[in-house]
């Protein structure tokens, strides 16, 4: 039994449920125990543009809060896993940084050692449980399930600061999607952008890179398109339909979480992995199951 | 504490200010002597075809020395963040932490933020979290909420006031 701190982020405990969902029912399968900790805040990443400082702030006390429990991290969001990935190599090699920033957490109490390592849910999945012990869990294998893999910019770039999958060719849910009996197929937009963080700004703009890519996946024929970032997903699922309008196209891509795929494979009932929170057309997989 | 302390859109926050300026500087004489203009940054960009972002030439400007120029463009707002521009290119340029240099200078200069950064700045100065949480609705148009889908309570900051009190602090931190 192996625990981690689930540090949640912001977009998953606030609307993508799914996600969270899935990650709860599928993770202690394979003998991971995950601790909620009160007092996370926010990663700090989709400030950054306002003040970098802030993000580092943010990202090294929620790294201190995992910290005090005396436990490794696991966050499901990309982005956060890069907020706090960065934010632990700067203040593991810079020490003015460090003090600097741990003077900041004093107020509540809190100082970042730097002891907790931090783990995303694919790193989790390929690395750490490992695909062997996937495939045995498997109790209904997706036959030649066709699909398309979305990971997020924020689980491979920048490699510079460690990052838990390759830069160009990422490949590691490909090997999951395999284990489980699916059919994962590369395309040339697979490693492009949602356009997600321009949401705040540039709404129109962020709706336009989502349709763009979706489009490209609809038209190669995919059966299903899986992503793992909340953000990302969000684009994708819940606002696939107004993306469609950006393209003047009529998407109906059914997008899953890797977990909730996996989930299914497991046996795991839809309701449990939260499948009618999902507003793209999933019903038309036809996955069977109650 | 209100939202201008962190953000200074009422009067500029000089000490704030001059410390980006310095990183700006720093990138100036480190980074951009390095770039040659081979534009491998531009050709991946994703916000190029869509927004005219050419980070090549962000890189370009900053050597020489154009920094309200560009602090005052919109273009600096179009940057996705996908990071593929730091991640491509040869001579390890990367474009994308100039971009957040200088929208954190435009920030701390008092120009208006675009679109919705500033609610989420104020929601995370509020409640911890980019936004509060919400009902969800189903396919079949059920309303959902944490608890109906057996969620445990969410996690945020137990103590705002002094969660409130270290973030204002870094607004206002003199180095």
């Amino acid at each position: 039994m192996k625990k981690y701190a689930l540090y949640p982020g912001c977009v998953m405990p606030t609307e993508q449920y799914a996600l969270e969902m899935s990650i709860r029912e599928v993770l202690p399968l394979f003998d991971i125990e995950l601790v909620d900790i009160k007092g996370f805040s926010c990663c700090g990443e989709p400030l950054k543009s306002v003040n970098q400082m802030l993000t580092l702030t943010l990202s090294a006390r929620n790294l201190a809060i995992a910290e005090k429990e005396g436990l490794d991290v696991l966050t499901p969001c990309p982005i956060c896993h890069l907020a706090l990935s960065e934010c632990k190599r700067i203040l593991d090699t810079d020490p003015a940084m460090n003090e600097r920033v741990n003077k900041f957490l004093q107020d509540e109490g809190l100082k970042y050692t730097g002891q907790a390592n931090i783990v995303q849910t694919v790193d989790l999945l390929h690395n750490v449980i490992g695909i062997d012990k996937i495939k045995e869990k498997v109790k209904k294998p997706l036959k030649d399930l066709k699909v398309a893999t979305h990971y997020g910019c924020h689980l491979f770039r920048p490699s510079e600061i460690g990052r838990p999958v390759d830069s160009e060719n990422p490949q590691e849910m490909e090997n999951i999607l395999k284990a489980i009996g699916a059919k994962p197929i590369d395309y040339p937009e697979k490693i492009d952008c949602c356009g997600g963080l321009l949401t705040a700004n540039l709404p129109e703009s962020a709706l336009t890179k989502t349709g763009q890519k979706l489009q490209k996946v609809q038209e190669k024929g995919f059966d299903v398109f899986i992503d793992v970032c909340p953000w990302c997903h969000r684009q994708y699922d819940a606002k696939q339909t107004k993306a469609g309008e950006t393209v003047a196209a009529k998407l109906e891509v059914p997008v899953l979480y890797l977990s909730q795929l996996l989930g299914l494979s497991f046996g795991i009932s839809k309701d449990k992995l939260g499948l009618d929170l999902n507003l793209s057309p999933v019903d038309k997989l036809n996955l069977g199951d109650k | 504490m209100s939202i201008t302390d962190l953000t200074s859109m009422g009067e500029p926050q000089t000490e704030l200010q001059r410390e980006i300026n310095e990183r700006l500087c720093k990138l100036q004489d480190e980074i951009s002597d390095y770039c040659y203009q081979c534009a491998k940054c531009t050709s991946g960009c994703e916000a190029h075809k869509l927004l005219e972002l050419e980070p090549h030439k962000i890189v370009a400007l900053l050597k020489r020395g154009l920094i309200d120029e560009m602090v005052n463009s919109d273009v600096i707002w179009t940057c996705m963040s996908c990071f593929k521009c730091r991640e491509r290119c040869p001579q390890k340029v990367a474009p994308v932490e100039i971009l957040f240099a200088l929208k954190n200078l435009a920030v701390a200069s008092g120009k208006q933020i675009p679109g919705n950064y500033t609610a989420m700045l104020q929601s995370v100065l509020s409640i911890g979290l980019l936004q509060d949480v919400k009902s969800v609705t189903t396919r079949d148009n059920k309303t959902k909420s944490r608890s109906d889908l057996g969620l445990p309570e969410i996690s945020k900051p137990t103590d705002p006031a002094k969660f409130q009190t270290m973030l204002s602090k870094i607004a206002v931190e003199k180095v």
